[in-house]
């Protein structure tokens, strides 16, 4: 007898249930989740998006394009979906005392380093434009580029900082 | 300056989970766990929500000092009587 061909919807769902999500949605929506995975410490995963980010600043210098810019925004993209996933991802109304003073805090961490480097920038940038007679194209993509790194870090860097601020806590 | 307490000293001997404290007090459970730990110094507030949970003064979880050992404290108890 031959097998009988499976439907789109079907083939959609075996696809959806391959991914595992169903069984991880159904196990944290039980009344005892196994693990709770979400809001995570995320100690090296920012780490990368920052990395890019960076490497695509330095690169808009020498090599301006629109292709490296859609790819920044792919970074800035992984930024903050490493953001929503970390231990500063979920509603900060559900925070208790401890959650809020470290989400206040790395925040805080973030913006004075940014602050910083955007003070410490910018000068730099508009003499560098001068000195090599940068075209407005030119110009443009280094600010967009400038513009990712920034929502890269902001996305990353308080992420960052909590998931170093606090050493994991064993099982108990 | 460092702040010492004994929740779970005081968890243990009535058998109650983190869980079961977080939520009592409306914190997450990681907190109980980071407090334990000395990672995290509570609020007044806090402090004294656990102090009630436990039915004790909050000096007798909380202290600016180093807690004795239970043995010792038992030892002193034993001579008194």
């Amino acid at each position: 007898m031959k097998p009988r061909r499976k439907s789109i919807l079907s083939m959609l769902d075996n696809a959806v249930r391959w991914t595992g999500m169903p069984a991880r949605v159904a196990d944290q929506m039980s009344d005892a989740p196994s693990v709770d995975r979400k809001n995570q410490p995320r100690r090296w995963s920012p780490i990368w998006p920052i990395a890019f980010a960076c490497i695509l600043f330095v690169l808009s210098f020498i090599w301006p394009s629109v292709l490296l810019t859609s790819l920044g925004a792919v970074i800035a993209g992984m930024g903050a979906s490493i953001h929503v996933n970390g231990p500063l991802g979920k509603p900060s109304l559900e925070d208790d005392e401890r959650e809020a003073a470290l989400r206040k805090d790395s925040l805080l961490f973030c913006l004075g380093l940014l602050a910083a480097l955007n003070g410490l920038g910018q000068p730099i940038l508009l003499i560098m434009s001068q000195w090599q007679n940068w075209q407005t194209g030119h110009g443009a993509m280094v600010v967009i580029s400038a513009l990712i790194l920034n929502a890269t870090l902001l996305g990353t860097l308080p992420t960052l900082y909590a998931s170093w601020s606090f050493r994991r806590l064993p099982k108990e | 300056m460092s702040l010492h307490n004994r929740i779970s000293v005081f968890r243990a001997e009535r058998g109650i989970s983190r869980r079961q404290l977080a939520d009592a007090v409306g914190v997450n459970n990681q907190t109980i766990g980071y407090l334990e730990r000395g990672d995290y110094k509570p609020s007044l507030e806090l402090a004294l929500k656990i102090a009630r949970y436990f039915g004790v003064a909050v000096e007798m979880l909380f202290s600016l000092e180093r807690f004795e050992p239970i043995a010792m404290t038992l030892q002193r108890t034993g001579e008194d009587k």
